[in-house]
């Protein structure tokens, strides 16, 4: 399948940033990259199964001759909304941002029977 | 069909030269650290790889057609190889093998490989570590003579690996140096871990600040690149190289 990557420099002065999921056992941990971005400029909101993040940069970023359109293009924000492998429990997630990339932990909703070995 | 072939548009004219390698892989640590070993030491371009295996397409800088994978040389008898695209998973051995087979007829001193070395935990890791592979005894004394830790086991996975073999093969001394790193997020600090390391291995004197104050730009430049790099290494299984291999001592 062809994949058109334009999508992800878009026109409305919004990038969609690298991220990666690691399903672990328990939880899911989502880390984003977030270059040119501080701390306070960081909205998460989580449901049980969609992780929405936006982040407002420092200051907008320029290219001055962009693709083969060769026109100025801005960005000022990243946004990423993810559907997540697994029901989450967002109450229980935690976020740090260190080294220009947040982390996000997801405990899993998981519903455990003990069975017994016969 | 399938063919590689190095070509070379200014003689290479020193004895013994060491090749710095940076395609693209995990962080594209060695990417960034020899696209900037290029542009401070002020190498020009001396030649380019071309392949039917690539993707079809040229790069176009201030208006100039230039290939993607690129040769570069400079005074100090220092030659650079870089890519501005992934390389193909079908490439990697066509490449490695015609690259090794140019680095024999050149007479190539030393053959070293910038890449990274994934980390989970990198985001609390403020100073990446450095670890060495050599594919001889006498590259890996050369790693130790000059303080670097050597890899003692596990598994290695992608181009340098290949580069490692194909050079052994043909008696071309080669190490890689792999830098601790993010696995799917450009790394300029990585990259700047590992210039510092060969600083140290082949003598070569770099300013580092600007790496370093320029790392949230490379990031964003490199975004593109990371991306496909990502795709193209979870083809080779880049993700066995969190595995021990059966042979574990």
């Amino acid at each position: 399948m062809l994949e058109w990557d334009i999508r992800t420099w878009r026109h409305d002065g919004c990038l969609e940033p690298l991220y990666d999921i690691e399903n672990r056992e328990n939880e899911i941990i989502v880390t984003i990259d977030l270059p040119y971005v501080s701390k306070d400029n960081i909205k998460v909101y989580a449901t049980e199964d969609i992780l929405e993040v936006t982040a407002e940069m420092r200051s907008a970023v320029s290219w001055e001759r962009w693709g083969s359109i060769q026109r100025r293009i801005t960005f000022s924000r990243f946004r990423k909304q993810i559907r997540l492998p697994e029901k989450v429990n967002p109450d229980e997630a935690s976020a740090t941002f260190r080294n220009g990339v947040l982390r996000i932990t997801l405990p899993k909703v998981r519903r455990q029977v003990s069975i017994k070995v016969e | 069909m399938g063919e590689v072939r190095v070509v070379e548009e200014e003689e290479v004219k020193f004895e013994k030269p060491v090749v710095v390698e940076g395609l693209p892989d995990v962080g594209l640590v060695g990417t960034i650290a020899v696209s900037y070993l290029v542009d401070k030491l002020e190498f020009r371009e001396i030649g380019y790889v071309e392949s039917e295996l690539f993707p079809p397409l040229m790069v176009v800088h201030d208006g100039e057609l230039k290939n993607p994978v690129r040769i570069y040389g400079s005074d100090t008898g220092v030659l650079a190889i870089l890519s501005e695209v992934a390389i193909p998973p079908a490439a990697v051995y066509p490449l490695t093998r015609a690259l090794t087979d140019w680095f024999k007829e050149r007479g190539v001193g030393l053959m070293v490989s910038i890449t990274g070395l994934p980390v989970p935990n990198r985001i609390e890791i403020e100073e990446p570590e450095v670890v060495g592979i050599g594919n001889s005894k006498d590259a890996i004394a050369r790693l130790k003579e000059k303080g670097i830790e050597v890899m003692l086991e596990g598994f290695i996975v992608g181009t340098y690996a290949v580069m490692l073999k194909e050079c052994q093969k043909r008696g071309v001394p080669a190490v890689s140096l792999l830098a601790q790193c993010f696995p799917v997020y450009p790394d300029p600090g990585a990259a700047a871990a590992a210039l510092r390391t060969l600083e140290r291995l082949i003598g070569l004197e770099i300013e580092l600040g600007e790496l370093l104050e320029k790392a949230e730009e490379i990031k964003l430049k490199a975004r593109d690149l990371m991306r496909q790099t990502s795709t193209s290494l979870a083809e080779m299984q880049k993700n066995m190289e969190q595995d021990l291999p059966i042979m574990y001592r």
